[in-house]
Formats: C-alpha cells, sequence, structure tokens
C-alpha cells in the first residue's frame, strides 16, 4: 500500500514525545482529596435541591471539578450528582440558570453535557434532556463554549 | 461611517500577506509554492511580478519597509530573501532570491523581520525556531536556532520592539518569550518588564490559556511590555509580566487565529469567525468592543435579513444563512432549498453576513504609527483582501443601539 507508510506509530522513534499529561496544568489535589470533596459536594447539591436551589446545586457541582489521572470514581461520583440536577430543573427554567452561571461554570457543564452524550443509557440520562440544556446553554454562551470542550484537556 | 475597502483577489484562499511600505504594493500567496506581488491600479489590484523558487506552499511573507526585502517561508522547510536589482538583460527591476540556511527537518510555518530589519525569525514544525541574520562575510544569511523548550511546531512568532526579545505560539499549547539576541548584530538591549540579562535562548515567560489550545497568534503591545496570544480555545489572553496577571478573554465565537494591536490598550483579532474584533482594556480586565464588520446586512445582495451583529441577542455564528435553513428545516419542517423561504432568506443561501465568507488567516496594520493604528488589513481563505477602519468598531457598536448616522 501506498499510503501505509502514514499509519506508522512515529512518537515510538522520538525520545523527547509530549505526553498527555504536559498538555494541562496538574491538578494541585491528590486523587483522595478530590474523592472526598465530591462526596461533600453530593451532599451538599442534594440538601440545596431538597430546598429548590436548583442554580446553587449547580453552582456547586460545576465548582472545581474532578480532572486529572486516577479520578475516575470522583469523575462517576460528581456526573451523578449533576445528572440529578439536570433532571429535576424544569425546562423553562434552564435558560435564567444558565445565565446565571460563570464562563468557567458554563464551559464545565458543556462539557458534562457531551460526556453525557458520549454514554448513552448510563445511570439516569436521558438524551432529550441533554439536548434540551444543549440548546439553551449554546444560545447563552455560543459555540465557543462548545469549542473550548474540544480542546480542554482537563476532560469532567 | 466609513465602508471597508474590500478587494476579491482570487477564488483560492489568501495563506497570507504582507503590504509594501507605502501600501502601493502588495505580496501574497494563492496557497500555493508562488507568491505574487500584485500592485494597485485604480481599484484594482494587478499582478506584476510572480516569485517562483519555492517547491511547496508558502505559508507567510514579511516585507520589510525600511529596506524594502520580501522574506518568504514554506513548507519545503526554506525561507528565501527576495531583494529588487535590476535585470542583466532587461535593466527593469526584478525580485531576486537568497536563499537561506533554515538547517529545519520540518516545514516553516511563520516569518517576521525583526523591528531593525537586521535579523528575521522563522518558526517551523521542527518544534524550532530559526533565528536568521546577514554574514557579509560569507555574503548569505546564517540561522541560529531556538529549539528549548519547544515540545511541539512553532505557528507563529512576533518581535519585540528593542529587536531581541521574540514572542512564539506554539501547537504545545503555550505562548513563550524567548531572548533572540545575537552578539554580531545587536548591541546589548535595555532590561525590561521580561527580564535583564539576555543571552540568546532566555526563556523569559511561558503562558497558557486554561482551558488549551494551540496557540495561533502571538503579538506584543506597541511598548513591547504585554504580550497578546489567541489560542483554538476561542481566547484571547493578555499577559503583563510587570504584574503578575494575565487576563482571559473567552469569546462566544469560533476561535481567532491573528490577532495585531492597534494602541496599548487595544487590539484587533481575527479568525474563524470570519470578522475581525476589536478589544479593549488593561491590567484589571479586557473587553470586546465590537466587530469592525457590519453584520446586520448581506454584503452582495441588497434587502435586509433577518440576524443580529456582534454583541446582539443572539451569539457565534448561528445567525448565518446556512444555519437559518437547517432550523427552519428543523423546526417548522420547511425546507428552504430550491424555494425562497420565509424571513427572506434566499433559495440555497450560504452568504454569511460578514464581509470575509471563509476563515480569516492574517490580520495586520495598514495605516497609522505602532501605538496608534488606523486601518488594519485583513486576508482570507475566501480570497478577499479587506481594509478595515479601525474607528469601525465604535461606530458600529452605536448603530447597534439603533442609531443611524450616516
Amino acid at each position: 500500500m501506498e499510503g501505509a507508510f502514514r499509519k506508522i506509530d512515529i512518537d515510538v522513534y522520538d525520545e523527547d514525545v509530549l505526553a498527555e499529561e504536559e498538555l494541562y496544568q496538574p491538578n494541585p489535589r491528590g486523587p483522595a482529596e478530590v474523592l472526598s470533596e465530591t462526596k461533600q459536594k453530593a451532599t451538599a447539591v442534594r440538601s440545596a435541591l431538597a430546598k429548590g436551589d436548583v442554580s446553587g446545586a449547580l453552582g456547586i457541582v460545576l465548582q472545581n471539578p474532578p480532572y486529572g489521572p486516577h479520578v475516575e470514581e470522583a469523575k462517576n461520583t460528581n456526573m451523578t450528582t449533576l445528572v440529578s440536577i439536570l433532571n429535576s430543573t424544569k425546562s423553562s427554567e434552564i435558560p435564567n440558570i444558565v445565565k446565571s452561571l460563570t464562563q468557567d461554570e458554563q464551559d464545565t457543564l458543556m462539557k458534562c453535557l457531551y460526556k453525557g452524550m458520549a454514554m448513552p443509557g448510563w445511570g439516569d440520562l436521558s438524551g432529550s434532556v441533554l439536548l434540551g440544556w444543549h440548546e439553551k446553554l449554546t444560545e447563552v454562551a455560543g459555540t465557543g463554549c462548545i469549542v473550548r470542550v474540544m480542546t480542554d484537556r482537563r476532560t469532567v | 461611517m466609513s465602508q471597508p475597502e474590500v478587494y476579491n483577489i482570487a477564488q483560492t484562499p489568501i495563506t497570507c500577506h504582507a503590504f509594501s511600505a507605502d501600501r502601493r504594493e502588495v505580496a501574497l500567496s494563492l496557497n500555493s509554492n508562488e507568491a505574487q506581488i500584485l500592485s494597485k491600479q485604480g481599484h484594482e489590484w494587478k499582478v506584476t511580478e510572480t516569485l517562483a523558487e519555492h517547491d511547496k506552499l508558502i505559508t507567510s511573507i514579511d516585507w520589510a519597509p525600511k529596506s524594502n526585502r520580501i522574506v518568504t517561508a514554506s513548507q519545503d522547510r526554506n525561507a528565501y530573501v527576495w531583494t529588487q536589482t535590476p535585470d542583466a538583460a532587461t535593466g527593469r527591476m526584478a525580485w531576486k532570491p537568497t536563499l537561506v540556511l533554515l538547517r529545519i527537518n520540518r516545514a516553516a510555518t511563520f516569518v517576521r523581520w525583526s523591528p531593525n530589519e537586521d535579523k528575521f525569525a522563522v518558526a517551523s514544525g521542527a518544534r524550532a525556531i530559526a533565528v536568521c541574520s546577514f554574514d557579509p562575510e560569507s555574503d548569505w544569511w546564517v540561522a541560529r536556532q531556538l529549539k528549548k523548550p519547544f515540545r511541539s511546531t512553532v505557528l507563529s512568532v512576533d518581535w519585540h520592539p528593542n529587536n531581541v526579545l521574540l514572542a512564539a505560539g506554539s501547537a504545545d499549547m503555550k505562548a513563550r518569550v524567548l531572548s533572540a539576541y545575537i552578539k554580531d548584530v545587536d548591541s546589548r538591549p535595555q532590561p525590561t518588564v521580561w527580564g535583564e540579562k539576555l543571552p540568546f535562548n532566555t526563556i523569559c515567560g511561558e503562558y497558557t490559556s486554561a482551558s488549551g489550545g494551540w496557540v495561533h497568534g502571538v503579538a506584543f503591545s506597541p511598548s513591547g511590555d504585554a504580550l497578546a496570544f489567541a489560542s483554538h480555545d476561542s481566547t484571547i489572553t493578555v499577559v503583563y509580566p510587570g504584574g503578575p496577571a494575565s487576563v482571559t478573554i473567552k469569546s462566544t465565537t469560533l476561535p481567532y487565529v491573528t490577532l495585531t494591536w492597534t494602541a496599548e490598550d487595544a487590539l484587533v483579532a481575527a479568525g474563524h469567525d470570519c470578522q475581525p474584533v476589536l478589544f479593549q482594556g488593561h491590567e484589571n480586565g479586557w473587553r470586546a468592543v465590537g466587530s469592525l464588520d457590519d453584520t446586520t446586512a448581506p454584503k452582495s445582495s441588497g434587502g435586509t435579513r433577518m440576524g443580529s451583529g456582534f454583541g446582539g441577542s443572539s451569539v457565534g455564528r448561528l445567525n448565518s444563512a446556512a444555519f437559518n435553513t437547517f432550523r427552519n428545516a428543523d423546526t417548522r419542517g420547511q425546507s428552504s432549498l430550491g424555494f425562497g423561504a420565509a424571513e427572506g432568506t434566499g433559495a440555497g443561501d450560504t452568504e454569511l453576513l460578514t464581509v470575509h465568507q471563509n476563515t480569516i488567516t492574517s490580520v495586520r496594520p495598514y495605516e497609522g504609527v505602532p501605538g496608534h493604528i488606523t486601518k488594519v488589513s485583513t486576508s482570507g481563505v475566501d480570497g478577499k483582501l479587506v481594509i478595515w477602519n479601525v474607528s469601525a468598531a465604535d461606530g458600529l457598536a452605536g448603530r447597534l443601539g439603533g442609531v443611524h448616522l450616516r
């Protein structure tokens, strides 16, 4: 094949290869710390939801989301918490809630929405809820927010 | 309000452009291995000369205003310095190339003359920048390489006004400031906010935007005391090394790829959003002032159309005719392909509401002095060359408030 050489993994022959971890700033918190923090946040979110404070709950879960290596469990916990918020929000409230988030929180929310879309059937995920949030979020935060989901290596 | 000057140069992308000092000529490459010199005749740009020496795509061109020399960089790993000399046979002035020994093993991606025009920097895919200076003894341009600490392709460079410091944007998601001091060329530089002792390859700073992304464009402010860079996460970051502050502006649109300062507190950025946008600010905060483009009406055909401009109710590129076509098809089961639809969106109309119909590849100062640039020029993938009035952003910001002053 003429184009077969294009499939050779040339990085193997390079001693100075750029590693995945070098592409983002390392998480200053260790995996154990992240996990306990995420569990605390899940409790805080439950009490906020009980009071009907959806935007407050969303603010908590989108602050300092877990990222980096070896934090899979924390990521799953955080995602479960977020999905519970997304599912319990009335669709008429979404636009105002999305507007009240900071730009960083909007970016994190968009990351979570795309992660959710990438794993259909996971937990209580519902495609129509995700798309509803995605539409409202894009109207407020624009395509730039989606671009940042693609570039940011600090995946949620 | 002043309209931009729009020139349709070609149906092919313009990869880069550089004007001569008197702005009567422009060198550009139409996505090929040749560079063209165009001169202005009336309202048209006519090709007067073709610079054909490269084997592969030309990636960048710069025209030194004082010494009237052109430098071209190409994917064939070479750079040529072109000087105007009388042709031996005809006596007419013609551009003659001199090969530069870059010693890089990947494509050259970007080239810029230093402010004193005695050096130029060539960025490359070989994770290096070749800093070239003229060696009169051997009568050629020699390169010294800035290799550390690049981890990936260098996409753009910009010179500090002191002729020594160099900013570089790279695909390893970082913007850096390095010293390109060459003993034979430079006198000892004065201390700057970036550092005091500056031997060759001193790393003065490494900056990144939190959400990552290739750094497409870098630019020093007119004083050289601040650095701005545009990265692929749709952000512009302005770094002030004096106070350890950096300001990141998150855009709601597609990423910017190129930027230039118009004043110490203002810059124009452009890219995949197809319109140049003016930003203003200082150490404590930056904001988008507005687009230089009047995006309230389609450009070629008459009539008004739905869609709001920058800062209007809708954000990003969600107001393009193509988007509306699909939205109508989705929400109303209405297909406007083939027939004129409601809202005046034409049949199969994919025209954007901006002057440029595709990505802007390069924005450069056109008129004014550093620190007070009044006009900028842009070239785009749509084959257009456009000259914009920087003050148009303020006018359009007013227009969006419903004020019509013409």
